[in-house]
């Protein structure tokens, strides 16, 4: 056991000790803030959603470095444990007193990038980290490395240009040139590394290295936090100002990070982030690749894990819809033993599950799908980008000729709980996949729904774009 | 070409880009303070419309780490903020008017101690009926003051005699005005009664007025110093001293430090808007589309109190006609009060909105009559030589207008893809395309005709480095960049002997707003007129040291400052570097100091009439935009955007065309996603970008096409230019209406889709509903 944590921030090593003047949920974001010489770090709303805290975290695979772009407002500070934390500051190089830019940052001034300049250290940060895949980009990989930046000032066109231009030719920069040192420091790191066990005066914070501790500690405490990526629990810190006295964080089991592809499924540990995830159904289960392309942003969905989402078994999670139709399971284990439930019995209510609470979820199996079944998923949010469903459907159709052999809906957003609509696909199921069809299964979409109205959109509007849903995956598969 | 004539003509970068791009840029929040530091706490009210029955914070001020707790009853001064008139208490003393009004402030050594404090205080409410939006308002007559006129011939007479007529309504949103950077301010305390406030305002001469008078100070003894904002766009300009006037009170209670940065829910929850407006009108036009007579109305939901209301109903009706010449216009102008928070400056000022009426009318029109919006357009534009004047008597001089129109309508071939996308959308049941073009036309001057000044104090130093002060604020717009290049241009230097100040009401003393676009116009030729003063002594005194013991002495006005040089242009080889010169000026006891002032000459405005001159001259420009939407999700697409700006003779066409770009995609953001709801009690349901939805990389044009307008010199303004700043946001009308011609084609443009603004998905697809319904 260990209760400091070691990461390298900078190329320096550092080591961070609670209970003073840090607590195990201060945010990354806070922490740099109140450090002289990491100020070039800003907030922009602790939420992320703005990006504007938005630094480079490389992780150890292997003997090289992986980088990505992270939200810091939505980082503990234990879950650095291990990482080189590479912040704005640290891109230039220092040549005779005169600051060197980074190509990325030279970019931006030239395209006139940046105007206030609040977001400017953020979106550097994004395209440091873009400029680190070490070839030329589309617009379309731009794009999505800046989704999760906002900027106000400038309409964003000179920072695509910049962002463009900087990765036409990619040369060393101040961060290859000390990757080796980094390197070894961070093995140093991973071989003193124990289970991390902080406790301080308010609150207790765990990091355990293997699952057996994790499930021994969910048995000791059954209501702490469990901390698989921590983008939406970090929000009960950030904006309700909560004190969380017991976090049992994931982030140090390998175990839940692995992949396994077979030929009837594809499985992912819990703690597979959803950018991880993303990559990998590009080829295998593209309905779940163009889901997660508009997961959040690209920082969100380095951090955000399958197995956290699931667990917030929110009514409005993304992934839900498609997890149901394409009948995924999901893997329960306490220390007495493990379960795979299909995900359409894992939902029993408004975030309420099947899960015990000494049940951990441990992995997400999805059924390869079988020739010939069509699956899709739809989202509608306010924006179309880093935004929250107003309402989302998933539709996974099978057809004989032109009579639907099967078909499954899900929808999310449109009552308390993921519902899949058994009415419509009874009707469907045997009948010819025509439009006439397709309109008399949605008025049994529209019975279904009583939808509410809240922040993101009036009743109305749910109800009218839920059937159209459907009418849309029959437009696109008929 | 030389770097000096480069660094002339312009385009170089932002000023501090280099310092943003790698962090080093300070704002209030990264200034490092000793260990005294506190921060500041606001409590503020959870009712639209209460009489506070009770307030306890006793268990809080037992909390250690809480310093201060201030209710109105600790404000030494008057507690009072109202930039305009007296309507809003610093502090509440007895009824809270809208959900986000200060109740209390806390002043505790950590955000998490404030925090703590504010949840064991407790505040009793009885509630009062709350009004909150603007139709009750309306039907209540809930003004928050007399309405305004602005009238030229008879529109009662002329619309009964119109061939067509129509009438309708056309609301438009709130919107958020987003800076990046929330509401800050830092006070330090001083010697005595002394308070330096660093604070992110874009109207520091008024901000020292506020703090003076809660405080009940003088101005003297109080400085407001700004380096930078993080965005303000309007938002700052009254809105930025309530921070600044609460932290000051902490700072004086706690003789501390404090800093009061709000945290992104409470900025969205506490400040004020863009205003909402709905405008009811009266329109008469004939066959060709021609409007011969129009009434119009415009009701602004200016929130709980007056702030700059009236100033922003008097720019939205002053642009109630954009560039089109009404013979027989009407328009009324109201102000009504709800229990919201009081809605304030975003750029463009109600200039937005009340080209949104006019636009959305034309839109009509055009489509009742089954003619191509852009055709309309141009047979109601104002004429060059008739049909020039404006409702409010002011010549439209100088009008570029026609000149874009036809120069736009090429480059983007509007008409061959007008064309496409009705082949298009005959194709295509479920997507439908659509196109629109808008043009603007704005006035450039604060209405509120005194405003219209602005001072400049220029240093030189014995070196050769120059240091220029002046009144407005840098927010990105690149303002001091600008006045780098007009101070280098006058001295004939090169860039990297300037060095612009911080705006310091201390240098520079009882400025107006960096607002209304004017902070270039106004202030480069405060600037110019400071460097005018040194430039002559300078001469004088290198006429004298450059012709020492020559036969024939030099002539001051041969004197050139050109390249960090001094010269007589008779005699070339009389000639000196502009340090040197510097140096000598002080050993000859010559100053190397002015002030500089400008006041906008030509001007005047007689408010209640409705007559006059309000503006120096007007900005124009016009915008094609291109859409598709999915009429299965209500979603758009925007496929290709072209805007020909004019922005002068551009002092730097990089800063200029950033802003027309972040202009026109704030526009957009207003015209689509960007919607303020509430709940039933008048709470804020989107108080955070969670559920606000500001523009994101993914939302602009695929192809995006801006151009400022060649040679076409402003005799206006300084250096030839032309203000930039506000206009473009209205280029993102062509968006709005480019999306609600493909929701038209829905039904082959035979009907009139029901459409408001903000147009998001859901408008889009219920208005699709609707149409298909008929």
């Amino acid at each position: 056991m260990q209760d400091v944590i070691s990461f390298v921030l900078n190329g320096q090593r550092r080591q961070i000790r609670f209970g003073h003047e840090h607590q195990p949920t201060d945010t990354v974001l806070n922490y740099l803030r109140n450090q002289p010489g990491t100020k070039g770090v800003k907030e922009g709303c602790a939420e992320g959603d703005c990006g504007a805290c938005t630094l480079m975290l490389a992780e150890l695979n292997g003997d090289q470095l992986q980088y990505k772009a992270v939200d810091s407002c939505l980082i503990f500070l234990p879950m650095l444990q291990g990482k080189h934390l590479v912040t704005v500051e640290y891109l230039g190089k220092q040549k005779q007193g005169e600051t060197e830019l980074h190509p990325v940052q030279e970019a931006l001034v030239e395209a006139n990038g940046s105007q206030c300049g609040y977001c400017t250290p953020g979106i550097v940060m994004s395209m440091a980290t873009l400029y680190k895949k070490g070839k030329q980009v589309e617009k379309e990989e731009v794009e999505d490395a800046l989704t999760g930046n906002l900027c106000r000032c400038t309409g964003y066109k000179p920072i695509i240009d910049a962002c463009m231009k900087s990765c036409q030719h990619i040369s060393e920069d101040v961060v290859d040139e000390q990757a080796d040192q980094v390197i070894s420091l961070l093995k140093d790191i991973k071989v003193e590394a124990r289970s991390i066990e902080i406790r301080t005066e308010k609150q207790q914070y765990f990091q355990p290295k293997t699952l057996e501790e994790a499930l021994d500690l969910k048995v000791r405490f059954p209501d702490a936090y469990i901390l698989n990526g921590a983008t939406d629990i970090a929000l009960l810190v950030t904006k309700r100002h909560l004190l969380l006295e017991t976090c049992i964080d994931l982030s140090g089991i390998d175990l839940l990070r692995t992949i396994e592809i077979s030929g009837d499924y594809l499985e992912f540990g819990a703690s597979v982030s959803l950018e991880r995830m993303k990559g990998v159904c590009q080829e295998s289960f593209p309905a779940m690749h163009d889901l997660l392309a508009v997961f959040g942003s690209r920082q969100i969905r380095e951090m955000a894990t399958i197995g956290g989402n699931i667990g917030s078994s929110s009514p409005i999670s993304d992934s839900l819809p498609l997890l149901f139709v394409s009948e995924a399971e999901v893997q329960l284990t306490s220390s007495k033993g493990s379960r795979w439930v299909n995900m359409n019995d894992y939902i029993t209510g408004y975030r309420q599950t099947v899960r015990q609470p000494d049940e951990l979820i441990t992995r997400v199996r999805i059924p390869k799908n079988s020739d010939g079944v069509v699956m899709k998923f739809y989202k509608v949010s306010k924006r179309k980008d880093l935004d929250i469903s107003t309402a989302s459907a998933a539709f996974s159709l099978q057809l004989e000729g032109d009579q639907v052999s099967n078909i499954k809906m899900a929808y999310g957003g449109m009552a308390a709980q993921c519902l899949r609509v058994p009415e419509a696909e009874q009707y469907l199921i045997g009948k010819t996949w025509e439009r006439k069809e397709v309109e008399a299964a949605m008025q049994m979409i529209a019975a279904k729904f009583t939808p509410l109205s809240d922040a993101r959109s009036g009743a109305e509007f749910r109800t009218s774009v839920a059937q159209k849903l459907l009418l849309k995956f029959w437009s696109e598969h008929a | 070409m030389h770097e000096f004539m480069k660094e002339m003509k312009q385009a170089v970068p932002h000023d501090s880009a280099r310092k943003h791009v790698s962090g080093q840029s300070v704002y209030i929040d990264d200034m490092t303070i000793n260990e005294q530091l506190l921060v500041g706490r606001v409590v503020y009210s959870q009712r639209a419309h209460a009489r506070i029955k009770k307030v306890d914070f006793s268990k809080a001020l037992e909390l250690e780490g809480v310093h201060a707790i201030l209710s109105y009853r600790d404000i030494p001064g008057e507690n009072q903020m109202g930039p305009v008139v007296h309507d809003e208490p610093c502090l509440v003393e007895e009824v809270v008017e809208c959900i986000g009004q200060a109740i209390l402030l806390i002043a505790a050594e950590s955000d998490q101690l404030a925090i703590d404090a504010e949840r064991l205080i407790e505040i009793e409410y009885e509630d009062l009926e709350a009004v909150i939006d603007l139709r009750t308002a309306i039907e209540k007559g809930n003004v928050l003051g007399p309405p305004r006129q602005m009238k030229r011939g008879d529109a009662d007479v002329e619309l009964p005699k119109s061939v067509h007529r129509m009438q309708g309504e056309l609301e438009t949103g709130a919107q958020e005005q987003w800076y990046l950077e929330t509401q800050t301010c830092l006070c330090i305390p001083g010697e005595g009664r002394e308070i330096t406030a660093y604070s992110s305002t874009q109207h520091p001469s008024e901000t020292q007025a506020i703090i003076s008078e809660v405080m009940g100070i003088p101005k003297n003894e109080i400085v407001v110093e700004v380096r930078r904002m993080g965005g303000a766009f309007g938002g700052k300009e009254t809105q930025a001293n309530w921070v600044a006037a609460w932290s000051a009170l902490l700072c004086r209670a706690t003789n501390r430090p404090v800093k009061i940065r709000l945290f992104r829910d409470d900025d969205q929850i506490m400040t004020g808007k863009r205003h909402p407006y709905l405008f009811r009108y009266d329109v008469g036009f004939d066959e060709q589309g021609m409007i011969t007579a129009l009434k119009i109305e415009q009701n602004a939901d200016g929130g709980c109190a007056t702030d700059l209301s009236f100033a922003i109903l008097e720019r939205a009706m002053l642009h109630a006609e954009n560039c089109y010449y009404i013979p027989h216009i009407e328009v009324i102008g109201k102000v009504y009060k709800t229990n919201l928070p009081s809605n304030t400056a975003f750029r463009g000022f109600g200039g937005p909105q009340g080209v949104a009426a006019i636009e959305s009318i034309i839109d009509q029109i055009a489509r009742r009559l089954k003619l191509d919006p852009a055709i309309v357009r141009k047979r109601n534009f104002y004429g060059i030589d008739d049909r020039n004047v404006t409702h409010y008597g002011q010549e439209v001089e100088l009008n570029r207008i026609h000149t874009i129109y036809e120069q736009l309508m090429e480059s983007s071939e509007y008409e061959k893809r007008k064309e496409e996308i009705a082949e298009f959308n005959r194709q295509n049941e479920f997507y439908k395309k659509g196109i629109a073009m808008t043009p603007v036309k704005f006035g450039i001057s604060f209405t509120t005709t005194f405003l219209n000044q602005a001072g400049a104090l220029v240093n030189i130093y014995t070196d050769g480095t120059i240091l220029v002060n002046h009144g407005g604020t840098e927010m990105g717009q690149g303002l001091n960049t600008k006045m780098a290049q007009v101070a280098a241009r006058e001295l004939g230097v090169t860039l990297g002997r300037i060095k612009v100040n911080a705006t310091n009401t201390s240098k520079v003393p009882n400025t107006s707003a960096t607002a209304a676009s004017s902070g270039t116009d106004l202030n480069g030729m405060a600037v110019k007129h400071a460097i005018d003063q040194i430039k002559a002594r300078l001469q004088r005194l290198a006429a004298e040291l450059l012709s020492k013991d020559q036969e024939r002495a030099s002539r001051e006005a041969d004197i050139c400052l050109e390249e960090d040089r001094v010269f007589d242009r008779q005699h070339p080889e009389r000639a000196m570097s502009f340090p040197e010169l510097c140096l000598q000026a002080n050993l000859n006891q010559v100053s190397l100091s002015a002030a500089g002032f400008y006041r906008t000459p030509d001007i005047g405005w007689d408010k209640i009439k409705g007559w006059g001159k309000p503006f120096n001259y007007f900005a124009y420009g016009m915008c094609v935009s291109e859409v598709l939407v999915d009429t299965l999700t209500g979603y758009y697409k925007n496929l290709r955007t072209d805007i020909l700006h004019d922005a002068g003779d551009s002092i730097n066409p990089g800063l200029d065309i950033g802003q027309v770009e972040g202009g026109y995609i704030q526009g957009v953001g207003w015209c689509t996603t960007e919607e303020c709801k509430r709940g039933a009690k008048g709470e804020l349901l989107n108080h955070s970008p969670d559920t606000y939805k500001i523009p994101s990389v993914q939302d602009i044009p695929i192809d995006f096409r801006t151009s400022l307008l060649q040679q076409a010199p402003n005799p206006n303004a300084v250096r030839k230019s032309k203000a930039i700043a506000e206009p473009p946001f209205m280029h993102g009308l062509a968006t709005w209406l480019a999306i609600k011609d493909a929701i038209s084609a829905v039904r082959d443009h035979a009907f009139e889709p029901e459409f408001k603004l903000p147009a998001t998905n859901e408008v889009i697809l219920l208005s699709i509903d609707e149409l298909m319904r008929r």
